[in-house]
């Protein structure tokens, strides 16, 4: 008898396991759709369609010029095909993967193609499909890549130029125009464009509005330091002296422990680095007409390739970041970018500077108790900056303000080897068309931030406040936002994204010095010039002449 | 204390020891069953032992929203196949193979050097490994399919399985063997109808380990599976997206993950039984 | 059973067989491109023993080769000891043996990466499960030494069942016998441990030891889900730097130069240990 209990089992586990492995049938949207069956599209008269997202029925409507000349009711134009779209693994309602799946049947139904949505985990993204492609697997037709990715696919020539694409009247339009320079410069390389608006990332300044316009706070503040609260900050240190006040204190009547000054995500081998680039661009980036050594540069001398990354401007910034970081919980070290906000989120610090998915979590009362509370702005910036050219420090009669792009701003990419390039463009074209692109930005759910004009509101952009409002935007909260993020995009100086092969092995090397320095193993200066040694020896190693054309062309820099 | 009352004394510590090393054990899937049934904004706030109900109410969102995809069953399948599948070709290749290492004498490779050999297949780091595997199950046609993650664990836990087999087989007193062949039993009647049964313990023990340590495995599953051959360790790290781990979702996740296996351990401890052996021996 | 011929060869050459396909390919490629400068999408260039010799003065890995060492000799240790220890407790007659059994073997069953992502909230330092109970705030993964001891704490709760399951499953090999003589000439459990069953389940202690070396030494899932290998690089194991180099920087040559020196390592440690195994048994 007891022989026979374990097999058994065993065995209707697994009829179990194949039954449940089987089922899942595909729906053939082409076919229905070429016989004039439609459940995601509804045509008008004029061209345009109102395609209905799934799941969530919500409708959108583009005109047929903004569908493009390919589609039309009845016709099919990819019928039988079939890709595959590798994409970060946040599912069906998460963000970045979410809209291609609310936009996949109605997809479906315009050119009577299939699409596979495959997932990964978001940190073997790279992995998995530059092995792929590095041993010729092709099983992915395109990835939905981060921009630090670029020069690992452009390099070897492993995904595929779109310009033509762009200017044809076949595919659905979007406007490159829309996009500020910064912005387009993550999608292109060496002058040729890749990617097709979508996400737009960058960090900007949060903070508890209704804390720290309280009357009564700036008394307090008065009181106990003597000088006028410096709100609205305008430099860093403004940052500081107002976190290191706050700190400790219980301020926010959510709970009853004491909250901080600041929360930051500092998890190694994450987003930490992010942190640093933003916050030291005002103390390291000069504007100016050109690229130099000292204008509009950050990362590398270039005329030599030597690394940047332990100048002075650098150490001050990295001295800031860690007496900022005192201001906020110490287990911050270890915390990730959800754990990090997720204390913000909840009322406990008063300041937070991140991506745009704050803002958008703020409004989520599921995981928010700060919904209408929100203050934002584009970083602070500082009275001192580093002259990389005179190397020497400079003293400004205002605050050096920089913009920044940090982060993925992820977006679609075709595989160079793929046999139905055109079918890939033309669903990333379809989520970058105009109504499509703010209806991804309207609902912070999506993952896709808004970064150019046709996201923000008049006058910056030509947005519609309704759209914002009917996906649950605060409407105090939204406008700061926006502007926030629109001055961030637009601003007069940019720190340079680290446009060359190899980004986010520079960025690991520096990233992991940085924990170290967080946690005290290292002081700043010590940090950075280990960094430095260990990005000269990742330059030689990946070949300097290399490195250095591809930066040169990267900032722009013209001898 | 009398003698009886003195063994009765120990008989209850041991017991309430064991009790509290079980718990101790199981604290950690409390804790993601508690976390599985917060709100996701709670996740951090509720302290202490996060007992539902007494700490905060419990809602079963979380695994609404888990089990309404199809992902999670789909995994689940996937490695249910996958792991059985392995077990399976494991003990049916890898038995004879420790009984012949156990109780055949090899002169070039030597027992040990075999054994040895066996046991260092295991030495390599998972990145050494995924490139070329990739590259041979791609060479087969079988990428993305449940057949080449069952070659590829199949390969990886087969020394375990001998390696463990062999010293259990060791350990079994020869004689009966010997009496049986001078029966006239073939050795592979002798393993089927004597060592097998006498060895169930650690039989047992090393299905179990097979099917843990496939059930576990991530980045091969990672490199060969895509849509569908996912298991579950690539459905479980993909917990993280752009904003984060969420926590209550490896938690649901993790729970689903983890039943069927322990059902099978739960059935196969049946076999880790006292006295299945060594009655046959006396006399 | 001295018998050789083609049962022999029957019995064991799918076995090894099979292994050899599956393996020897890897092998040779890894051994192969440890002497190349491989990256994506460029040529591959000979560099002979230029890898190794990057190896030699790359401080990041040998300070990774400290944490892996240091991880190694700690949570065998614990879960070789932990194990025995709990073997020898559920081998008695318990209420409840099947159960209590079953819940002990459950952590091996719970994949790595979700026990990473899990212990983060229970470690979580503002008030976690740890710090909640304990009433402590103890940095369980902002301090670099704490975040080594919270990585080792996982470790042994995730291994010591296996280590339990080997040692119970040869426990109940032990004939019954041999404890009655024994019990005649004392009564102390631990005499009879030390003069019976340790004796007799050496082998299988020497077993597991090379089992759990081979796997603590190639440790990914956890410190990498748990604490990315930080704060810093405390927590950065061989194995996940190689994973860094190889599968992030997309530097394979020198990855599988990282996994070769490993390879050396632990194959001559086994060597060491499996000779010494051997004088026991005799």
């Amino acid at each position: 008898m007891l022989r026979f209990w374990w097999p058994t089992g065993v065995g209707c586990l697994t009829v179990v396991a194949v039954l449940l492995a089987g089922c899942g049938g595909e729906k053939d949207r082409g076919a229905a759709a070429a016989r004039g069956e439609y459940q995601f599209l509804a045509w008008h008269d004029d061209g345009g369609v109102t395609l209905t997202t799934f799941e969530d029925k919500e409708a959108i409507r583009l005109t047929g010029d903004q569908l493009g000349t390919m589609f039309g009711k009845g016709k099919v134009p990819f019928a039988g095909k079939r890709i595959a779209i590798l994409v970060l693994n946040s599912g069906p309602k998460g963000g970045i993967s979410g809209p291609l799946y609310r936009l996949r049947p109605a997809w479906e139904e315009l050119t009577g193609a299939r699409l596979d949505i495959v997932e990964v985990p978001i940190a073997e993204l790279l992995n998995k499909s530059i092995t792929d492609l590095r041993l010729g697997g092709g099983q992915f037709d395109g990835f939905m890549q981060a921009s630090w990715f670029m020069g690992e696919y452009a390099t070897p020539g492993f995904i595929a130029p779109i310009d033509d694409y762009i200017k044809d009247k076949r595919f659905p339009r979007w406007d490159p125009a829309w996009m500020p320079p910064a912005l387009r410069a993550l999608y292109t390389w060496e002058g040729k464009w890749y990617g097709t608006l979508n996400d737009s990332d960058g960090q900007v300044l949060y903070w508890r509005h209704d804390i720290l316009s309280d009357p009564e706070w700036h008394r307090r503040f008065k009181a106990e330091t003597g000088t006028d609260m410096p709100f609205p900050v305008r430099t860093w240190q403004d940052v500081l002296d107002i976190a290191k006040f706050f700190n400790g204190k219980n301020w926010d009547a959510n709970d009853a422990e004491p909250d901080t000054g600041i929360v930051m995500h500092f998890r190694v081998n994450e987003q930490g680095m992010f942190h640093f680039m933003s916050l030291s661009a005002p103390f390291v980036v000069i504007g100016g007409d050109k690229v130099t050594r000292g204008t509009n540069n950050y990362w590398f001398d270039p005329d030599t390739m030597e690394p940047l990354i332990n100048q002075p401007g650098h150490v001050r910034a990295l001295g800031m970041l860690y007496e900022l970081s005192k201001c906020g919980p110490p287990a911050q070290s270890a915390w990730d970018l959800g754990t990090a906000w997720d204390w913000f989120l909840r009322g406990k610090s008063i300041f937070v500077f991140s991506w745009g998915d704050v803002g958008a979590l703020v409004q989520d009362e599921t995981r928010s108790k700060i919904k209408g509370k929100l203050g934002a702005a584009i970083l602070p910036g500082s009275f001192d900056v580093y002259d990389m050219n005179k190397r020497e420090w400079v003293k400004l009669e205002t605050p050096n303000v920089v913009g920044n792009t940090v982060g993925g701003s992820w977006h679609g990419v075709i595989s160079a080897k793929s046999k139905n390039p055109e079918l890939v463009y033309s669903l990333y074209a379809l989520m970058a068309t105009e109504p499509v692109s703010l209806w991804n930005a309207n609902n912070g759910w999506t993952g896709v931030d808004p970064g150019a004009s046709i996201h923000f509101l008049p006058p910056d952009g030509t947005a519609d406040l309704k759209g914002y409002l009917a996906a649950g935007w605060n409407e105090s909260d939204l406008k700061l936002y926006l502007k926030a993020y629109h001055d961030n995009f637009f601003a007069k100086t940019m720190m340079p994204y680290l446009r060359i092969n190899g980004a986010e092995e520079y960025w690991r090397a520096l990233d992991q010095n940085l924990s170290a320095t967080m946690v005290g193993t290292l002081k700043p200066q010590e940090a950075l010039d280990r960094t430095a040694a260990e990005w000269a020896e990742i330059t030689r190693r990946r070949g300097r002449e290399a490195q250095l054309k591809q930066y040169q062309s990267a900032i722009g820099y013209k001898k | 204390m009398t003698r009886r009352g003195s063994r009765h004394f120990s008989k209850a510590f041991f017991a309430a020891l064991a009790f509290a090393v079980a718990g101790a054990v199981f604290l950690p899937f409390y804790w993601a069953i508690s976390l599985s049934l917060r709100q996701q904004s709670q996740t951090f706030t509720v302290t202490g032992l996060g007992v539902p109900f007494v700490q905060y109410r419990p809602t079963l969102a979380n695994w609404r929203a888990e089990l309404a995809t199809g992902e999670m069953q789909r995994a689940l399948a996937n490695s249910l196949i996958i792991a059985v599948s392995t077990a399976a070709i494991v003990i049916v290749v890898g038995a004879p193979a420790a009984y012949a290492v156990a109780r055949f004498r090899f002169r070039r490779p030597s027992n040990e050097d075999l054994t040895l050999w066996f046991l260092s297949q295991r030495v390599l780091p998972p990145v050494a490994t995924a490139a070329p595997l990739f590259l041979l199950i791609h060479w087969l046609g079988l990428l993305d399919t449940r057949t080449g993650l069952v070659l590829l664990n199949a390969t990886f836990n087969l020394p375990l399985a001998v390696v463990i087999l062999r010293q259990a087989f060791l350990d079994l007193p020869v004689e009966l063997e010997e009496a049986a062949m001078v029966d006239g039993a073939g050795h592979g009647t002798i393993l089927l109808r004597i060592c097998l049964p006498l060895a169930a313990p650690s039989l047992a023990a090393a299905v179990l380990i097979v099917i843990a340590f496939t059930w576990n495995e991530f980045l091969s599953g990672l490199m060969i599976g895509s849509l569908n051959a996912k298991v579950i360790p690539v459905h479980i790290a993909g917990a993280g997206d752009t904003r984060g781990v969420q926590f209550w979702f490896v938690a649901v996740r993790s729970l689903i993950a983890i039943t069927p296996p322990v059902i099978l351990a739960l059935l196969a401890q049946r076999y880790i039984v006292r006295g299945l052996t060594f009655g046959a021996v006396k006399g | 059973m001295r018998r050789r011929g083609t049962i022999q060869l029957l019995f064991i050459l799918p076995a090894v067989a099979w292994v050899l396909c599956f393996t020897l390919f890897p092998l040779v490629y890894s051994v192969r491109l440890s002497f190349y400068n491989a990256r994506v999408g460029e040529p591959e260039q000979f560099v002979g023993l230029a890898n190794y010799a990057t190896f030699l003065h790359d401080r990041r890995a040998w300070e990774s080769l400290g944490v892996t060492l240091v991880f190694v000799a700690c949570g065998v240790t614990v879960q070789l000891v932990l194990g025995m220890a709990l073997a020898l407790l559920f081998h008695r007659p318990l209420p409840g043996r099947g159960v209590l059994r079953t819940l002990l073997t459950a952590p091996l069953f719970a994949t790595p990466i979700a026990v990473g992502f899990l212990f983060r909230t229970i470690f979580y330092e503002e008030g976690g499960l740890a710090n909640g109970l304990l009433g402590t705030r103890i940095p369980w993964l902002s301090d670099p030494r704490w975040a080594l001891a919270s990585v080792l704490l996982v470790d042994i709760w995730q291994w010591t069942p296996f280590c339990f399951l080997i040692f119970l499953a040869a426990l109940q090999g032990i004939p019954e016998d041999y404890y009655e003589a024994a019990r005649l000439e004392t009564r102390s459990g631990w005499t009879l441990f030390r003069c019976i069953t340790l004796p007799i389940l050496m082998p299988t202690v020497i077993l597991v030891l090379l089992l759990r070396l081979t796997e603590a030494f190639k440790v990914l899932d956890i410190p990498y889900t748990l604490t990315g290998g930080g704060p810093g690089t405390s927590t950065q194991v061989l194995s996940l730097y190689a994973y860094f180099v190889g599968l992030r920087n997309l530097n394979f040559g020198y990855a599988s130069c990282v996994s070769v020196v490993m390879l050396i390592l632990v194959t001559g440690m086994i060597l060491v240990l499996f000779r010494r195994m051997r004088q026991v048994y005799q």
